[in-house]
């Protein structure tokens, strides 16, 4: 029962499906499994480490400066991005050209940034999840109500994309409906 | 003369942000549900856009692609802060219901990923009108989908009740912005190729005829 509880809110507050976050990253790794599970794993490493920043950065805000949470978050994903690359590189081996292009993909995208806000607004209200682990296990929840996402879309992606589509709903068009109706779907856990 | 001005133009249609590329989507989906929403992100998109691009031109090239990604959201987000403050003046409701979706603005793809792609190549004087165009290019399909999305959704014009029969207010939520926006994609296609193959058999038959 706890399994299904945790499956329905990691649908019910997914990125992807109910604020369209990452949407456009999603429709570029998706033509490869490859690609979507790499870019997934990379989009989860970045949400939990950069939830954890966020954590910080809020406490350390004043309270009249909140229009300087978008740069201090910028900044955040700026040095993990950085930080990333560098690491792999110095690490050496294949590994650095082989996560480079989603690291790239991955960094500054809305489902990044977005997480960053939304953890931040739902800690506001919930004042359970005001702790650091709390940002940490936000942060990761929504990387894998990414990753469930991707395995929503690759599971038609090869029929929505197929010759029987008409041509102009072929592939991005027939994403977004179908997308659109899984979110129906998952709007009545709500 | 032809060819320059296919290329500046191309933003507003045939390579368009959001119908073309799909990119920049999720405020069209989740925020584009009214006309007033549409008129603060429009405000919003276009000012940190046109600045952060601008500004971004001046970033040396030579550096590598992540430094240039990490100066270009930089820049926006300094951007942000005054554009946010005129908006709490101007929009103070609509940027309560906005909500994340207004920062997020400040790190669209227009900004920090094409700079490196589609206007690498081109002089500053070949890149503003092009960059006008394509911030008009999600202009204008943010305003058409928020314009029909409150009429169909909610009955009203900019918050103007209209005599309406039929109300689908599913298509104010989120997944009507999914639905609705995969709709107006496929006819985009299907009327940007219906043109293109008029445009090659009229060529066609030019080089037929001479």
């Amino acid at each position: 029962m706890f399994i299904v509880a945790e499956f329905i809110v990691l649908l019910s507050t997914n990125l992807i499906l109910m604020q369209a976050l990452g949407t456009s990253t999603l429709f570029v790794a998706a033509g490869n499994r490859k690609n979507l599970l790499w870019t997934a794993i990379t989009i989860s490493v970045f949400t939990t480490a950069g939830s954890g920043a966020a954590y910080i950065v809020n406490k350390l805000l004043p309270s009249g400066a909140a229009d300087l949470t978008p740069l201090l978050y910028t900044l955040i994903i700026g040095a993990l991005y950085i930080l990333i690359l560098a690491g792999l590189y110095f690490a050496g081996g294949d590994l650095f050209d082989t996560a480079k292009k989603y690291i790239h993909l991955s960094a500054f995208n809305c489902a990044v940034m977005g997480t960053l806000f939304t953890v931040t607004e739902r800690a506001g209200i919930y004042t359970s999840l005001d702790s650091f682990f709390g940002f940490i296990l936000a942060g990761a929840e929504a990387g894998t109500g990414f990753i469930l996402a991707s395995f929503i879309l690759t599971a038609a992606y090869a029929r929505l994309n197929s010759s029987k589509v008409p041509a102009a709903f072929r592939g991005g068009p027939a994403m977004l409906i179908y997308l659109g109706l899984i979110s129906m779907a998952v709007y009545a856990f709500r | 003369m032809s060819k320059k001005k296919t290329t500046v133009f191309d933003g507003l249609i045939s390579d368009n942000t959001v119908l073309s590329s799909l990119m920049v989507i999720s405020p069209v989906i989740v925020c584009a549900n009214s006309v007033q929403n549409a008129a603060a992100l429009i405000y919003a998109f276009s000012a940190i856009t046109f600045i952060s691009v601008l500004i971004g031109s001046f970033v040396p090239k030579k550096l590598p692609y992540a430094a240039k990604t990490v100066i270009y959201a930089i820049i926006s987000s300094i951007v942000y802060i005054p554009v946010k403050t005129a908006a709490q003046e101007f929009f103070p409701e609509v940027i309560t219901r906005v909500g994340i979706y207004f920062p997020l603005l400040a790190v669209n793809s227009l900004i920090v990923l094409q700079p490196q792609t589609k206007f690498r190549s081109m002089k500053r004087t070949q890149m503003i009108p092009a960059l006008v165009f394509y911030i008009l290019g999600f202009d204008a399909v943010i305003l058409v989908t928020a314009f029909l999305r409150e009429l169909f959704a909610s009955g009203t014009i900019a918050g103007r009740v209209v005599d309406m029969d039929t109300l689908v207010s599913g298509l104010g939520m989120p997944f009507g912005g999914f639905i609705f926006l995969g709709l107006l994609c496929g006819f985009y296609r299907a009327v940007r190729s219906a043109v293109r193959r008029e445009n090659r058999e009229e060529a066609d038959s030019d080089v037929h005829s001479s």
